[in-house]
C-alpha cells in the first residue's frame, strides 16, 4: 500500500508541474505585457519597455522565472499582479471560496434532481416517466450552459424582476448560476443514476430484499441506492475537472468574482502571474480529487493496489 | 450513519462559506450606484491610463488645473497661473486653506512631490510619466506659489496638468505607504474619499465635507465593476443599478422603451476611422484610397446603424479637438465616381481588401460588414477580419501587421489634434507603421514650437487638410457617449470625457 501510494503521489506532483509548466510557456505566447501597460502612453521607447519588463521581473530568462515562480509557489508567495501590484494570493484567497461554493452548491443541487429522477427511470423503464426523463435531460445536454443562462436572467430578472442579474451579494444571487450548473450537470448525472440503478436492481439482494416484504421505498432507498453509490461517488470526482471549467464561464455571464473571471481577466490583460496561480492552484485541486479516487479505489479493492 | 455525519458536515461547511454572501444589496436612498467596465486594480494615478480609472478617480483627486462639463480648462487647486519667460515657465498661485482627506495640508511642497514623484523613478514605471517629460524642474515659491520650468515652451502642458498624471497627492502618506499601497487606498483632495475596496467587485465613495467647492449632495456612490455590457442593461432595466456606463448600440431601444430609464449622450471624445495600409499592397496608390473614400456613404451608417448617435467626421478628430477645422468638406459619396476611377485602375483581377478590426466591438461589427458592402457594389472584393483586441493594438497595428484597412478609434485625451496627429502620422510612431512623409513630419514638428494660440490652430488645421488630401485614411464618425441613467438621478452631468464629477448629482 505505502509504494502504491508513494507512486500515485508522485505522479500527482509530476501531472501538477506539467501543467504549471505548459501554462507558464503558453501565455507568454500570447505577447508582451509591458506593451499592454505602456498602451496609453503618448510615446513610448524601446527604453521605457525595457524598464517596464524589468520592474516586472520579465528580463530574466524562462527558467529563472519559472523556477521563481515555482519556489514562490512552495513558500505561498504567487507575486504581484502586473495589473496594479496587488497580492496574487490575496486575490486567490477571495476568489477561491467564491468557485468552490459555487461548484459545491451546484453538484449537491444536481444530485438532488438526479437521484430521484434517475431512479424512477431505472425502476419504470421503457415507461413514460423514463421517456420523458429521458429526452429533457437529452435537451439539458445539449443547452450550452451561456445560452440557459441568459435565458434564466431575461426570465427571472428582466421580465419577472425576481432575482438580481449578476453579482455575489446575497443569497439571491447565487440561485440563477447554481441552477444553470444544476441543470447541465443534471443531464448527465440522471443518466449516470438510471444505469447504475438498472444494474443493481437485477442483483439477487434486490430479489431477498423484496422477498423479505421491505417496502419498495426501503427497498429502492436503503438496499439499491446504496450500492449504487460506489460508482456515482467515483464518477463525480472524475467530474470535478469539468465542474470546475463549466463554473469559470457561468461566472463570467453572471459577474461572479471568482476563479473564473479572475482567469478571464488575466489571459485579457497579460497578467501572467495571476494566470498561472490560478491554473496551478485548480490544476493541483483537480488532481487532489484523483488522487483521493484513487486511493480509496485502492482501500476498497486489493487488485488495484497490486497493479 | 457516518454518511449522515458527513452530510451535516458538508452542509456546515457550504453555510459557513455562504455567510459573507448572504448580505442583502445596499439600495438606499442617497446612494448612486453606478457600472464600471473595468477595474483599474491601482488608484495610483500615475499607474495607469484607464477610462474607467478617469470615470472614478476623478472624484477622488484633484489637479492643478481642471476641466468642467464643456471641457473647458478652469482652476482646480491652482486658483490662477501665468505664463513667464517665453513660454519657459508656467507659475501657479494654489488654492488656500485645502487639505488632502487624511488631513495632510496642501500646498507647494505638495505640487513639488507629486510632479517629481511623476517624473522620478517611480513615474518611470508607469505610463503617464512620458506625458510630462517637457517638464524640467518643480520650483517652489512660497507656500502658495510653484513654478513648473519647462525644458522646451509645450503649448498643451496646462492641458496636460487636468490629466491623470498631475493629480496632486499627499508626500507624507504616499512616502509612507508606497505605490502599491497607495493604490489600494487612494487619498486625494477631491469632493469624496475612497473609503472601500474590494478588488473586481466595487469601489465606495463617501462625501468629503470639507471640499473646497462645497458638499456633494450624495450619501453614497457605489461603483461595481460588470464587463459584460448586456449584463450591465440586465442590471439597470431591474433597477439595481442606476448608471450603466457600457450600452451596447443594438440595446438603445430597450432603455428608451423604459418608463423609469433614459439615455443621457453627449459628443464624445473618440473619433473612429479606417486607416490604410499606404506603404504596400493595393492601397499604396493614392486614388484607389480616394475611390474607397468616395464609394462609402458615411452619412447612412452614421444614421441607419448607429442610430443618429454618431456624426461623420473630416478628419481624425472630433468638433471638440484644438485643431478642428469647419471649413474642411468631407468627401461626398459618389458611388458612381468611384467605379469609374476604380475602371481606370485595372486592377489585377483577385485583387482582396481585407479589412480588419477589434472582434469585442460588436457596433463595429456592424459599420464593417457595411462598408465591406459599399466596396463590394462599387467592384472591390472586401473581407471582414475581427481579431482578438490585445492582439490587434498591441502586435499587428504597431508591427505593420493589418490587412488593407484596419479600425483605429482614437479618443485624444488632451482634445489637442496634436496628440492624435503625430501619433498617427509621424514617422517611425507606433501608430504609424506606414507612412513615411518628411513634409508632415515637418509640420507635426514645427507646429509644437508655436507659441501663439490662434497660429498653432490654424497649423493643426492644415495638417488635417494634408492627411486628406493624401487620403491616409477613410474618415468615419464621432461616436456620442452616452450611458443608460435610471430617472431618479438628478443633476447628473455627463461629461464628453467620461469623467463624472458628482458633487452636484443626487438620487430620488
Amino acid at each position: 500500500m505505502g509504494r502504491f501510494l508513494a507512486g500515485r503521489l508522485a505522479l500527482a506532483v509530476f501531472v501538477v508541474l506539467v501543467v504549471t509548466l505548459l501554462v507558464a510557456w503558453a501565455i507568454r505566447l500570447s505577447g508582451d505585457p509591458a506593451v499592454m501597460l505602456a498602451e496609453g502612453s503618448s510615446s513610448i521607447t524601446e527604453q521605457d519597455l525595457k524598464n517596464i519588463r524589468a520592474a516586472l521581473g520579465l528580463d530574466r530568462p524562462f527558467a529563472a522565472q519559472y523556477a521563481g515562480f515555482l519556489t514562490g509557489m512552495l513558500t505561498g508567495d504567487m507575486g504581484r499582479s502586473f495589473m496594479g501590484g496587488i497580492p496574487v494570493a490575496k486575490m486567490v484567497a477571495q476568489a477561491l471560496p467564491l468557485t468552490l461554493l459555487l461548484a459545491f452548491l451546484s453538484l449537491a443541487a444536481s444530485l438532488l434532481i438526479s437521484v430521484p429522477l434517475g431512479v424512477q427511470a431505472a425502476v419504470h423503464r421503457g415507461g413514460w416517466a423514463d421517456q420523458t426523463i429521458r429526452i429533457v435531460s437529452l435537451i439539458g445536454l445539449s443547452f450550452p450552459n451561456f445560452w440557459l443562462a441568459i435565458m434564466l436572467v431575461l426570465v427571472f430578472s428582466i421580465a419577472l424582476g425576481w432575482l438580481p442579474p449578476s453579482g455575489a451579494d446575497g443569497l439571491a444571487g447565487l440561485i440563477m448560476p447554481v441552477t444553470t450548473m444544476a441543470t447541465i450537470l443534471s443531464a448527465t448525472n440522471v443518466r449516470l443514476v438510471r444505469t447504475a440503478m438498472l444494474e443493481t436492481l437485477g442483483a439477487q439482494f434486490i430479489t431477498v430484499a423484496r422477498s423479505k416484504g421491505l417496502s419498495e421505498s426501503l427497498v429502492l432507498y436503503k438496499h439499491a441506492l446504496r450500492n449504487c453509490a460506489i460508482p456515482l461517488i467515483t464518477f463525480i470526482g472524475l467530474q470535478f475537472g469539468g465542474l470546475i471549467g463549466g463554473v469559470v464561464v457561468v461566472e463570467r455571464v453572471f459577474n461572479w468574482p471568482g476563479m473564473g473571471s479572475l482567469a478571464f481577466d488575466a489571459v485579457a490583460s497579460r497578467d501572467y502571474p495571476v494566470l498561472q496561480a490560478v491554473v496551478t492552484v485548480l490544476a493541483t485541486m483537480i488532481v487532489l480529487v484523483n488522487l483521493a479516487v484513487d486511493v480509496l479505489y485502492g482501500l476498497v479493492d486489493p487488485r488495484v493496489r497490486s497493479e | 450513519m457516518r454518511l449522515r455525519h458527513m452530510l451535516s458536515a458538508a452542509a456546515l461547511a457550504i453555510a459557513a462559506m455562504a455567510t459573507p454572501v448572504l448580505l442583502p444589496p445596499a439600495r438606499a436612498a442617497g446612494t448612486l450606484t453606478i457600472a464600471q467596465v473595468q477595474d483599474p486594480n491601482n488608484w495610483d494615478p500615475i499607474a495607469t491610463f484607464l477610462i474607467p480609472w478617469g470615470a472614478v478617480a476623478s472624484n477622488v483627486f484633484d489637479g492643478l488645473v481642471m476641466r468642467d462639463e464643456q471641457l473647458n480648462l478652469k482652476p482646480g487647486l491652482a486658483t490662477s497661473w501665468e505664463s513667464l519667460d517665453q513660454g519657459q515657465r508656467l507659475r501657479f498661485k494654489l488654492r488656500q486653506g485645502v487639505t488632502f482627506h487624511n488631513g495632510e495640508p496642501f500646498n507647494a511642497e505638495a505640487v513639488k512631490f507629486t510632479m517629481q514623484r511623476l517624473l522620478g523613478p517611480e513615474g518611470a514605471k508607469g505610463p503617464q510619466q512620458s506625458n510630462y517629460t517637457s517638464i524640467g524642474a518643480i520650483e517652489v515659491i512660497d507656500a502658495d506659489t510653484v513654478d513648473i520650468v519647462l525644458k522646451r515652451p509645450d503649448p498643451v502642458m496646462i492641458s496636460k496638468l487636468a490629466g491623470y498624471g498631475a493629480m496632486m497627492v499627499p508626500p507624507k502618506y504616499t512616502a509612507e505607504k508606497g505605490s502599491a499601497e497607495f493604490g489600494q487606498h487612494p487619498i486625494g483632495t477631491g469632493p469624496f474619499r475612497m473609503t472601500g475596496y474590494e478588488n473586481k467587485v466595487s469601489v465606495t465613495l463617501e462625501p468629503n465635507p470639507a471640499y473646497f467647492d462645497g458638499k456633494p449632495k450624495l450619501d453614497k456612490v457605489i461603483y461595481r465593476f460588470i464587463v459584460e455590457p448586456n449584463t450591465q442593461v440586465a442590471e439597470l432595466q431591474s433597477g439595481r443599478i442606476d448608471i450603466a456606463s457600457n450600452v451596447p448600440i443594438a440595446l438603445i431601444p430597450a432603455i428608451t422603451a423604459s418608463p423609469s430609464l433614459q439615455l443621457l449622450s453627449t459628443t464624445g471624445p473618440t473619433v473612429t476611422v479606417l486607416r490604410f495600409n499606404t506603404a504596400n499592397g493595393p492601397t499604396k496608390d493614392e486614388r484607389l484610397r480616394k475611390a474607397m473614400i468616395m464609394a462609402v456613404d458615411r452619412e447612412t451608417i452614421a444614421k441607419q446603424i448607429l442610430q443618429g448617435h454618431a456624426k461623420p467626421v473630416t478628419s481624425f478628430q472630433s468638433t471638440l479637438s484644438f485643431g478642428f477645422d469647419p471649413a474642411q468638406k468631407p468627401v461626398p459619396f459618389d458611388p458612381a465616381g468611384a467605379k469609374k476611377l476604380l475602371a481606370e485602375l485595372k486592377l489585377p483581377p483577385g485583387t482582396l481588401i481585407s479589412l480588419d478590426f477589434r472582434s469585442n466591438d460588436t457596433t463595429f461589427r456592424e459599420v464593417a460588414q457595411a462598408i465591406a458592402g459599399y466596396l463590394t457594389a462599387a467592384g472591390l472584393k472586401t473581407q471582414v477580419r475581427p481579431f482578438e483586441m490585445n492582439l490587434f493594438t498591441n502586435d499587428i497595428i504597431p508591427n505593420g501587421n493589418t490587412g488593407e484597412m484596419f479600425q483605429m478609434g482614437w479618443g485624444g485625451w488632451t482634445f489637442d489634434y496634436d496628440n492624435t496627429a503625430y501619433l498617427m502620422y509621424h514617422s517611425g510612431e507606433r501608430w504609424n507603421p506606414y507612412d513615411k512623409d518628411p513634409a508632415l513630419d515637418a509640420m507635426l514638428e514645427a507646429q509644437r514650437l508655436i507659441a501663439d494660440r490662434g497660429a498653432r490652430e490654424t497649423a493643426l488645421q492644415k495638417i488635417a487638410n494634408v492627411v486628406a488630401d493624401h487620403a491616409l485614411e477613410l474618415p468615419l464618425y464621432n461616436l456620442d457617449t452616452y450611458y443608460g441613467v435610471n430617472k431618479r438621478v438628478k443633476n447628473l452631468a455627463v461629461p464628453p470625457d467620461n469623467r463624472f464629477r458628482l458633487i452636484g448629482t443626487s438620487v430620488d
